[in-house]
């Protein structure tokens, strides 16, 4: 049997400036003594820091995350009892990340987060052709983050937004004659078509056929003349990003067709 | 009782570049499961917290393997992110020898973030942390059925950049790519190629469902400079080869043998496992 350990959190900060701390919250809490809770903020700075810095990856800037976090430690600093025995950190770290989470999601996650990530995409979709016409090839994920400055994640992970953005404001329902237009749709103009797809044609022979024209001839580019999706993306006129999000969506397709004619067939 | 066995189990060192993938495949997860931003995003940061944890703590400083297992429960994900090196006690006392007021946030962090939290001493040394993660639009899978499906390359690969071991395959369709073009970017892939990984992680988990000897997929992967190596397993005899073949697009040849340069069929007892070779020559 697996003895089961679960280790307090007291455990983990009861030792080195404990006393201090205890002293510095009996002279702030029962004496009011302004310069106690100044020396408690610098004191627990490093942790709330330390908090910040894991929601940096956000598209908040670090400074605003921060002065979020600060507040919810002033909170914490106010709101603790040192009577009930709890260490503070294992007290304010809750407390700080409350108040990070509950302003994310008041006013964040929902609409400054996507925005900055597809803003960061757009960023690096735009390196990634200045990076490309300076060298003659398409760059790696490395030279894109010296180059934007970012780290290799959030570039990685702007590469995975553009596709999903892209993809999503394909995918969205658009009833006919609403007027809208995305701008891919505008790119390419062959979004009806596509459409059609679902509707298999049985006399079809080849499933390439439901495929546009123009993806078509992407596909051919890519696995017949075997020309890399920064060349077919130079030739058709868009961003390799796009050529690759196209290629992924067509191949798709073909592999949902296939299946549909087999499982016909049967 | 028998042993749960998790729907994602992947297997890494405790290198702090491992803790993206692991978030990698996360975000992967999450777009599968339909899980949101906002918990997507406390799932990876308390990961990420478990992850550092052992990259620093769990072998003194030191290499060794860092597991991440993921049950998809009814409304709730249930993480184990496990090592084998020193008990967590050994490393509580550590942490506090550190004697810096934020050494150990991560804890709180993870208990902050996390619905329940559990820590356990595995068996034979190594402390593993249970999160769970209540989520209400997910729906309980299928855990994996096989045990072998777990150590698929237990032997085989000295030392391989991260082992995958996924079930239901379906699963792996947001997962695997995301994955591998996290590893390709490793690899120094210029993002040409990585979007080619992306087309062949596609092309694997979608043709892989005839050829498997079970409903779980195991994918192993090395990289080198300018070079990743997936292998595949565990595949029914004589369908490595058919898996390649149903790749077949319309007269314009094999996706699979288009996107790799090379292609490998090893027997492992009764089953195949394919190793495809992909390189960024330019």
């Amino acid at each position: 049997m697996v003895s089961a350990t679960t280790t307090t959190p007291s455990l983990r900060f009861d030792r080195g400036a404990t006393e201090n701390v205890t002293e510095l919250f009996a002279r702030w809490q029962d004496q009011g003594d302004p310069a106690a809770r100044e020396e408690l903020v610098r004191r627990f700075m490093p942790l709330t820091r330390s908090l910040a810095r894991r929601y940096d990856r956000s598209s908040e800037p670090f400074e605003d995350l921060l002065q979020v976090a600060s507040m919810g430690l002033l909170k914490a600093l106010d709101r603790f009892d040192a009577e009930r025995g709890h260490s503070f950190p294992s007290f304010a770290v809750p407390t700080i990340l409350g108040e990070m989470r509950r302003y994310f999601r008041d006013c964040g996650w929902s609409v400054h987060v996507p925005r900055g990530d597809q803003e960061r995409a757009l960023k690096v979709r735009n390196a990634q052709e200045t990076l490309t016409n300076e060298h003659g090839r398409a760059p790696t994920v490395n030279q894109l983050a010296v180059y934007l400055e970012l780290g290799i994640e959030q570039v990685i992970d702007a590469l995975q937004a553009t596709e999903a953005y892209e993809t999503k404001s394909l995918d969205a329902p658009r009833p006919r004659g609403d007027g809208e237009t995305t701008t891919y749709g505008d790119s390419m103009g062959q979004e009806d078509e596509r459409y059609e797809l679902v509707e298999l044609d049985a006399t079809i022979v080849s499933a390439l056929e439901h495929v546009p024209a123009r993806e078509r001839a992407m596909l051919h580019m890519r696995f017949v003349e075997e020309l890399t999706q920064t060349e077919i993306a130079a030739r058709v006129g868009i961003s390799q990003m796009q050529v690759s999000r196209l290629l992924r969506r067509s191949l798709d397709q073909l592999r949902a067709l296939t299946r549909d004619t087999a499982s016909e067939v049967c | 009782m028998p042993e749960l066995l998790p729907n994602v189990r992947l297997q890494l060192a405790n290198t702090p570049e491992n803790v993206v993938l692991v978030r990698e495949m996360f975000s992967g997860l999450a777009e599968g499961l339909g899980v949101g931003e906002s918990d997507l995003n406390d799932i990876r940061t308390a990961v990420t917290e478990a992850c550092n944890n052992i990259v620093l703590h769990a072998y003194s400083g030191g290499p060794g393997p860092m597991e991440v297992d993921v049950h998809v429960a009814s409304q709730s994900l249930k993480i184990f992110v496990r090592d084998h090196g020193r008990g967590i006690r050994a490393r509580a006392e550590q942490e506090i020898d550190a004697d810096d007021c934020s050494a150990g946030i991560g804890l709180h962090v993870i208990q902050t973030l996390a619905h329940d939290v559990e820590f356990q001493a595995v068996g034979g040394g190594g402390t593993e942390v249970c999160m769970e993660f209540v989520l209400p639009g997910v729906s309980a899978l299928e855990p994996c059925s096989d045990k072998q499906a777990l150590s698929s390359f237990a032997s085989s690969q000295p030392s391989p950049a991260a082992i995958l071991s996924i079930s239901p395959v379906g699963l792996a369709r947001t997962v695997l790519p995301r994955l591998v073009s996290a590893l390709a970017a490793r690899a120094h892939f210029s993002t040409d190629r990585i979007s080619d990984t992306q087309l062949l992680a596609d092309a694997l988990v979608a043709h892989a469902d005839g050829a498997l000897s079970g409903d779980h997929l195991s994918v192993c992967v090395n990289v080198e400079p300018r070079e990743i190596e997936l292998h595949i397993a565990p595949l029914m005899a004589g369908r490595a080869r058919r898996l390649i073949g149903d790749s077949e697009l319309d007269g314009m040849g094999r996706v699979i043998e288009k996107l790799t340069n090379r292609r490998r069929v090893t027997k492992v007892g009764a089953h195949e496992t394919l190793t495809l070779g992909l390189v960024d020559s330019r």
